[in-house]
């Protein structure tokens, strides 16, 4: 590029430590490295599971047993140990929490470091925050006020004591044990989690939101998410991620399932911003996700993603059209910096008449990085009048980065309009130029023109955690590159 | 829920396959060398055999393939003759091949100065180019298959400055019951030479066999390659074809893709620009009916910077066929300033037809511009009530629109009285009456 102030920027970026890298220092009950059936017999004993959860789980670990991990995604790393991770590791709690005073302070001043204060989330912002601090749910508010609504939120483990007839009924639908190498392990040692229910005609009126944070060093989390929209309700529902600064490798493989039953709504948005590693790639969190939604009539599920963080990425939030009219949406935009690794994208199946379904994809790559978008338009031959707009841009930032676009379309009923394109290019140095003259430095030229790129992503956020992101996106490129 | 059928999630089935074509490669492997004899010093590349699960195979369906080797009845030349032209009224010098061996009282080999041109059989002493680490023969099963047993094909050289005045028309034509065509065409053209190739495929509607032709090309600086290719393919015969292409400085290479006909075709086509200021342009046309299957793979390689890439794939699919698309752009990491272009569009005009896209771009260099664009839809129902509502009827008014649709891929053919050809032969194969009325003689 030919302005000056790059060689600047590049060392910025590369040189920008990880904000959030700090450790908070909780005792935590932490079970022997290993997976056997004994492990997770102790997991679900540990978390007083009725049998069925725990056949559930040994059904899940058989299958898992028989699977290989993939390797199709465009990704390299070094495979983890799965005999060399704890697969449980819960703060220790003496007793059953009444209000937020009583939690550990330790606890409260790791959320007051991510910024989300429960009092002042509660007060303030008015959304409820379910927080899991390595695996277990210690802190829930605003239940009271949902409860008065019908609303059930709360962590998974809860949800299976208390409404196991929810729990039974739609745990695994979406998403079954034998999909993939990940959900299956995530389903044989899934530590928590959250549950939510929204009741038939429903509104919830606030954004749900919970934040997930590795913090055991060598511990994997495991979250199993489950939203149930009931007929005619609607919810937004956050999830966002930090993490401490590590080297070793930790894996992260949750699983997330959302139904939305006959004309619901579920709007899911995620910031990630899991340790990347530095920048010679060492330490960093493995990130293997598997989060996908069904729509029945007329309903609608909108992801929306903003993905700056992790040093492997391998995720793709997707939508079953199942019922006629319904709409899924993907909007994400995806940071890569230094030597992180992305595969990432959807899968729209239209199986419903007149479905619809939208995929805005924004990848940006710097550094040594990679970032691929990969996703699957699949119109089956039900789907008749199914309409599919998929677009997917790459931003190169520098020569020794890489992007990949991969779609896969797949028609099979000659009513179906499905549209993909897609561009790779690098910052215009005509833009930059036009800033420059203007008195803008390359810098912040940078900042604006990616921040304009990534505007038709970051627009589609709740309002709270559009802030957020913008904070997370200028971490991760603003500050340094842009 | 389709998710969630445990039938479809069942490894052991998609073993069991996998077994079962390992076993049947292995099987026609060793059914050919008893009938044709394996070439000698020519090793059989460590690729797998294609399968669902291969990535390059996901589409397409080789169980066909598979059912040869029950039959193994297989001829290596049925006697047959072969003199009509298939392009009628064009003036090219001609080499024909029935069922994979070369018809010389029907072909007219090119006589003019700085053109060697014969086929491969009679090619005494020259030699044909080696395959490397690129080659399709290394790296794909039916390419190898190929290099094993290639029985004829073309040999052709172009010297330095020539350009051959007539286009040189390849004809291949296959008939009778279990033959089994493999040909090579060896083409190197040397700095600034130019030549036209007419590819052309039949086949007699009693022709049940396959056809595996590999064509490579290397292209000198500045030399121009224009290759048209047309499937009109009668009968069942299973057509696999790669074409395997390298450019050198500033050179010029175009080969359009036109399938007319063929119960089962795959095209692999492979650009490698190893010089800069190069162009390449790959254009296709497919039209499968009922029961038909062509899938179009595509790799352009930019290894260097400067150069320009265009793709243009355009289907309409009828009855029960599937169409397949793939096509990879891939830019290296000094390939900068590449400007590279790729565009798929298709339309489904029949309820059980089916489309399967898949456009790649795989880029590590950051100062290029590349994009693709992919569509799966169906006529436009505006543009037929604006026709309907002027009296032309439903059908016609289709057959107008096909017209427009695939009429930028059709005007990629250079020589007119191929592209007259092509028009004519798909209005014969579809029944548009209208095509003929007005012949597209605009340019």
């Amino acid at each position: 590029m030919a302005y000056e102030g790059k060689d600047k920027v590049i060392e910025e970026v590369t040189g920008k430590s990880y904000e959030f890298g700090f450790t908070s220092e909780i005792e935590s009950d932490k079970a022997p490295a290993g997976l056997s059936e004994k492990i997770i017999r102790l997991i679900s004993a540990k978390k007083d599971e009725p049998e069925w959860m725990l056949q559930w789980r040994l059904n899940a670990f058989a299958v898992w047993q028989t699977m290989d991990e993939p390797n199709w995604p465009h990704l390299q790393y070094e495979k983890p140990d799965y005999q060399a991770i704890s697969y449980y590791a819960a703060p220790k709690q003496k007793k059953q929490l009444n209000s937020l005073e009583e939690v550990d302070p330790e606890l409260r001043r790791t959320m007051d470091k991510l910024g989300i204060s429960i009092e002042e989330q509660k007060r303030l912002s008015g959304v409820a925050v379910d927080f899991v601090l390595d695996s277990v749910s210690v802190a829930t508010s605003f239940k009271d006020k949902l409860a008065e609504l019908g609303i059930i939120f709360c962590s998974m483990s809860e949800a299976v004591k208390e409404h196991p007839e929810l729990v039974r009924k739609h745990l695994g639908t979406v998403v079954p044990t034998r999909d993939n190498f990940f959900s299956a392990l995530n389903a044989a040692v899934f530590t928590d989690g959250s549950f939510c229910y929204i009741p038939k005609g429903v509104r919830c009126p606030m954004e749900l939101s919970t934040y997930f944070r590795i913090n055991e060093s060598g511990t994997g989390q495991f979250e199993r998410t489950l939203l149930v929209a009931d007929e005619g309700s609607y919810v937004s529902y956050l999830e966002g991620c930090t993490a401490p600064q590590r080297d070793e490798n930790q894996l992260h493989a949750a699983v997330v399932e959302l139904v939305a039953l006959d004309e619901a709504e579920i709007k899911y948005s995620t910031v990630q911003n899991w340790y990347p590693g530095d920048e010679n790639g060492k330490g960093g969190i493995y990130n293997f996700v598997t989060k996908r939604g069904i729509c029945h009539h007329r309903s609608k599920i909108s992801w929306t993603q903003v993905e700056t963080g992790s040093a492997v990425t391998w995720k793709y939030p997707s939508c079953i059209l199942k019922g006629d009219n319904s709409v899924g949406e993907f909007y994400s935009v995806a940071v890569t910096n230094n030597a992180q690794q992305a595969d990432t994208g959807t899968k729209m199946i239209h199986l419903g008449k007149n479905t619809h379904s939208t995929i805005i994809s924004k990848g940006i790559s710097a550094g040594n990085s990679h970032n691929s978008y990969r996703g699957l338009v699949q119109i089956m031959p039900s789907a008749a009048n199914a309409r599919n707009f998929s677009q997917c841009d790459s931003l190169l930032m520098t020569d020794t980065s890489g992007a990949h676009t991969f779609p896969y379309v797949e028609v099979k009923n000659p009513t179906a309009q499905v549209e993909h394109e897609a561009t790779t290019s690098k910052i215009g140095e005509d833009q930059i130029f036009y800033c420059l003259q203007r008195g803008i430095d390359a810098e912040q030229a940078i900042s604006l023109i990616v921040n304009g790129y990534a505007k038709e992503v970051l627009n589609q956020l709740p309002m709270e955690f559009a802030v957020e992101a913008q904070k997370l996106l200028s971490i991760s490129l603003e500050g340094s590159v842009g | 829920m389709g998710g969630a059928k445990p039938k479809l999630m069942d490894r052991s089935i998609f073993e069991a396959k996998h077994a079962a074509s390992e076993a049947s490669g292995a099987a026609l492997i060793e059914a050919l060398d008893k009938v044709l004899g394996a070439k000698a010093g020519v090793a059989f590349a460590e690729v797998p055999v294609p399968h669902r699960r291969v990535e390059r195979w996901k589409y397409t369906p080789t169980a066909a393939w598979w059912r040869d080797v029950l039959a193994p009845d297989i001829k290596t030349v049925a006697a047959a003759k072969c003199d009509e032209n298939p392009v009628p009224g064009l003036d090219a010098y001609r080499l024909v091949f029935v069922n994979g061996a070369f018809d010389a009282a029907a072909s007219d080999l090119p006589v003019h100065t700085g053109v060697t041109c014969m086929p491969v059989s009679q090619r005494h002493g020259q030699k044909l180019q080696v395959e490397d680490a690129f080659s399709p023969e290394s790296s794909d099963w039916f390419a190898s298959i190929n290099g094993r047993y290639s029985q004829e094909g073309m040999y052709l050289r172009i010297a330095q400055g020539v350009e051959v005045d007539r286009p040189i028309l390849i004809h291949h034509h296959t008939c009778g019951a279990g033959t089994f065509n493999v040909l090579r065409h060896d083409i190197v053209l040397a700095l600034n030479a130019s030549v036209k190739l007419i590819h052309w495929s039949t086949a007699a509607a009693e022709a049940d066999g396959s056809v595996n032709v590999l064509t490579r090309a290397d292209i000198g600086a500045g030399a121009r390659l224009h290759l048209d290719k047309v499937q009109d393919e009668e009968g069942i015969v299973r057509h696999i074809a790669f074409e395997d292409i390298r450019q050198g400085r500033a050179s010029h290479a175009e080969v359009h893709t036109i399938t007319v006909r063929g119960s089962w075709v795959r095209n692999d086509l492979a650009f490698r620009i190893n010089g800069q200021g190069a162009h390449a342009e790959l254009n296709g046309a497919f039209l499968p009916g009922e029961g038909e299957f062509v899938d179009n793979h595509t790799t352009v390689d930019h290894r260097v910077p400067h150069c320009t890439s265009s793709e243009n794939y355009k289907g309409i699919l009828y009855g029960k066929s599937t169409g397949v698309f793939n096509g990879k752009v891939f830019v290296r990491p000094d390939a900068q300033q590449t400007n590279a272009y790729q565009q798929n569009a298709n339309i489904l005009a029949s309820e059980n037809s089916r489309m399967n896209a898949k456009p790649e771009l795989e880029i590590y260099a950051d100062d290029v511009k590349c994009s693709h664009g992919c569509t799966v839809g169906q006529f436009d129902s505006d543009a037929l009530f604006y026709a309907r509502s002027r009296g032309v009827g439903l059908e016609a008014a289709k057959a107008m629109l096909v017209h427009a649709f695939i009429g930028d891929v059709l005007k990629g053919l250079s020589i007119p009285e191929v592209r007259l050809e092509v028009e004519h032969r798909l209005a014969e194969k579809h029944g548009w009456d209208v095509w003929s009325d007005h012949p597209n003689d605009d340019s």
